[in-house]
């Protein structure tokens, strides 16, 4: 209890560059005319951060509207107090997005959680952008139909933060991101107006899409209130393949040999320690071998010529000596105790308080980046271990640095930094970004000026005050 | 030791089973088949009886469909040496399964058949104990382990009280519980090699066997829907609920 009264004192004291002017008790005065509001302590730290583990939860209250008119009301009133919001959504962001260190005042959307309509002919639903991402998979799928983003933290994130974030995920190389999925948008800006965009449309050629100014834009431009989302039929029977590769040099060339042949819905990638750690919580080990690569592919397999397609390309690439071992899921279960290995890597590491970072590179250029980021990071964390997982198939990857037990976490994030602008300044000679799909929120925000230039920048600055000129969206949060 | 495992292709475990509308049955048409979790533990324990030099030839046995080939190549993948399909489109009820075996056993003499304790699809729960009773053999039902030594098994078996052991002499029928063992992957090298493994296909009248069903479907319905839960404001009003409503203290 003490601990955490004094960090809302830090709280308050370190609020110069941010436009706060309120503090707990006038806030616990105003917001309930709003809509309901916390201020005690446990959801303090609980609403005050994301998966990202750098920075302290810090919140003056949570807000949690019910209506879109409340979300109106709550920022027509943070303009006039000057003070700081912070959309929520599940806080599974691992950039920070969502994190309040500086006396803001949180937004949850936990409920506003309906969903509003259903549309079969138009293959969409609409909803609150407090729905469960698996809620909203579950509820298309019990019709028949599929809504195709998807990650391991799909029983937690909203769709509004999915929205927010972009999410991309394990089925990108087939369906792409969120963006691809969202057809239409309600958003609050930060001068408290209401957007309605593109209506669920297909097409709607006049002029400027705002919507996708707001999808990715981390909360920064606007709030989501509403979202239309497409569907499309689920995939028949899909089939896993977990691959043993021992060079990483070959990799892209199992890549390119099934792409070619076969309509790829996930290409992942993990490494042997990655594989140790997730076996070692009891997900069964697929593999007599060991192999420093592995690789995991999923298509569909509603006949019988997928399968044998890929049986043949996988005795070509064993005969070349790229592969040593393989397995494949005979039952969905299977399936299912297949993708463990990959998507149990995030929450096996999580107690060793990774150090992450989310890049990506032109496909293409996957294997030389590679090979020129491992020496980096060998070179740089001789004595840390480092994860490499990720879904390579769309030149993204995740690199998971653990912090040894003994090291003090700030002292381990300092020379984790260190080593970022090094890997950025790589990023930056292959055309690479420093976020591919968790965002720049606040993890990433020293990095920006590797991946986007600073005439781009200065537009993105000219954009956010177009929309939140009192910035009170999120302040801090991808640039300053 | 020859081993004989009979497997059954039912509906994926992870499949959401969907009633016709008729009444008739469950949804099977472009429905997800694999072989009964359960046949799949006793698989993975006659291949470790085999890696352990305590078996030497695999029988893998199907009774169904032409796509049962499927599910004995699956067997055959993850380490079966051979496969028998019995053949028919006639719906499988345990005793005319139970005579067939027989009518296999009597055919390929192994010394051990190991089944799946019930299959997921009607969960009978009666095959091996009824093969067990045709062929006069000992049975061990429901293990959780095994040991061979010579002729000689030893199981536990999961009961009400606890755990019990028996020891029981082969030639036996035992059929296997989710805790025996955990199955492996088939690996791609397997499943090409599997291919090219035997794989017989008989009829039920080759064998002699009669098997046309002595049970009548009158009608197949959905389970009663779950109701949803409901937020108790208080410790005492979820007391009150349980003593008075659910009726499950006093
Ligand atoms: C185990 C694990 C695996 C993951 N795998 C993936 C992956 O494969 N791909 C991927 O892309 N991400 C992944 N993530 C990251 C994360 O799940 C996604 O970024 C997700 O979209 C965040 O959704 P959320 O509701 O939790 O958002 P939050 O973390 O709450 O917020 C994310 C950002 O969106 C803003 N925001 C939230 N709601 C709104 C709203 N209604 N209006 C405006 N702004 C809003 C927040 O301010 C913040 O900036 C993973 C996370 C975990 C923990
Ligand atoms: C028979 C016929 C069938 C058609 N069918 C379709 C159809 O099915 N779907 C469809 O979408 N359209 C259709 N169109 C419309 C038209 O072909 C499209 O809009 C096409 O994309 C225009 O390309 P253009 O090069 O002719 O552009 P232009 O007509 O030259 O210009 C279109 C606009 O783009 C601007 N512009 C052109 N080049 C540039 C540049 N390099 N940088 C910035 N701005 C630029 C121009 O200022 C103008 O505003 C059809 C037209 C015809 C005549």
């Amino acid at each position: 209890m003490a601990l955490i009264v004094l960090v809302l004192a830090v709280g308050i004291f370190s609020l110069s560059r941010y436009p706060l002017t309120m503090h707990t008790p006038q806030l616990e005065q105003h917001i309930p005319a709003i809509c309901p509001v916390r201020t005690d302590p446990d959801s303090l730290s609980v609403y005050g951060r994301d998966w990202s583990t750098l920075y302290p939860a810090r919140p003056s209250g949570i807000a949690f509207p019910e209506t879109i008119e409340q979300v109106i009301a709550l920022v027509h009133w943070a303009n006039q107090q000057q003070m700081a919001l912070v959309p929520s959504g599940g806080r599974t962001g691992l950039s920070g997005g969502a994190t309040a260190s500086q006396g803001e005042l949180v937004v949850s959307f936990e409920r506003m959680n309906q969903i509003l309509n259903f549309d079969p002919v138009a293959a969409s639903i609409t909803c609150q952008p407090g729905v469960i991402t698996q809620t909203l998979q579950d509820y298309a799928a019990e019709r028949g139909w599929y809504y195709p983003v998807d990650f391991a933290a799909r029983g937690s994130s909203q769709i509004g933060g999915n929205i927010a974030t972009n999410a991309g995920g394990i089925n990108v190389i087939r369906y792409g991101l969120t963006r691809n999925w969202i057809s239409g948008l309600k958003v609050v800006t930060g001068r408290g107006e209401l957007l309605d965009l593109n209506k669920g449309l297909i097409k709607n050629a006049t002029g400027y899409d705002l919507r996708h100014l707001f999808i990715g834009s981390e909360g920064t431009l606007g709030f989501i209130v509403e979202a239309t989302v497409q569907l499309t039929r689920p995939p028949q029977q899909p089939r896993v393949l977990v691959l043993a590769v021992p060079e990483l040099a070959d990799v892209m060339a199992v890549f390119t040999a099934f792409r070619q042949h076969l309509e790829l819905s996930a290409f992942e990638l993990f490494t042997a320690n990655c594989m140790r750690h997730v076996v070692a919580r009891g997900v069964p080990q697929p593999f007599a071998v060991s192999s420093d690569y592995y690789l995991l592919i999923e298509f569909e397999s509603a006949s019988d010529e997928p399968m044998d397609t890929a049986l043949q390309l996988f005795e070509q690439l064993l005969e070349q000596g790229k592969v040593i071992d393989g397995v494949a899921s005979e039952s969905e279960a299977q399936a299912q105790a297949l993708w463990q290995l990959r998507e149990d890597i995030t929450e096996a590491t999580a107690v060793y308080q990774p150090y992450k970072n989310d890049i990506a590179v032109p496909v293409g250029q996957i294997v030389p980046f590679l090979q020129a980021a491992n020496d980096l990071l060998s070179r740089e964390y001789p004595d840390y271990e480092v994860l490499w997982f990720g879904h390579i198939g769309d030149g993204n990857l995740h690199i998971g640095v653990l912090k040894p037990a003994e090291l003090d976490s700030s002292e381990f994030a300092q020379r984790c930094a260190a080593v970022t602008e090094q890997l950025a300044q790589l990023l930056a000679q292959f055309n690479g970004s420093i976020s591919a799909e968790h965002g720049v929120g606040l993890t990433k925000k020293a990095y920006l000026s590797y991946t986007r230039s600073a005439t781009e920048i200065n537009y993105l600055r000219t954009l956010k005050q177009v929309f939140d000129p009192n910035g009170i969206l999120n302040p801090g949060k991808i640039f300053d | 030791m020859k081993v004989m495992v009979p497997i059954k292709r039912v509906i994926d475990y992870n499949v959401n089973i969907r009633v016709k509308t008729d009444g008739s049955g469950v949804e099977t048409a472009n429905v997800k088949m694999s072989m009964n979790p359960f046949d799949e533990i006793a698989v993975e324990q006659a291949i470790r009886l085999k890696e352990a030099g305590q078996a030497e030839d695999i029988i893998a046995v199907s009774i169904g469909v032409a796509k049962c080939q499927e599910t004995l190549r699956t067997a055959l993948a993850m380490g079966a040496d051979r496969a028998i399909l019995v053949q028919t489109e006639t719906p499988t009820e345990p005793l005319a399964v139970a005579k067939l075996l027989k009518a296999l056993v009597a055919q390929e003499q192994p010394q051990l058949v190991i089944l799946g304790k019930q299959a997921i699809d009607d969960d009978c729960n009666q095959t091996g104990q009824m093969l067990a009773a045709l062929l006069g053999w000992a049975q061990g039902t429901f293990i959780s382990a095994l040991n061979l030594d010579g002729q000689t098994l030893e199981v536990t078996r999961e009961v009400d009280g606890g755990l019990e052991t028996l020891r029981l002499p082969a030639p036996a029928v035992l059929t296997v519980d989710l805790r025996l063992n955990q199955p492996r992957y088939a690996s791609l090298p397997n499943i090409m090699k599997a291919k090219r493994k035997p794989l017989t296909t008989l009829t039920p009248d080759d064998l002699g066997v009669d098997i046309s069903p002595r049970l009548t479907t009158l009608k197949v319905a959905e389970p009663p829907q779950r109701q949803a839960g409901i937020k108790v404001s208080s410790v005492a009003e979820l007391v009150d609920k349980l003593r008075n409503e659910a009726k499950v203290i006093s």
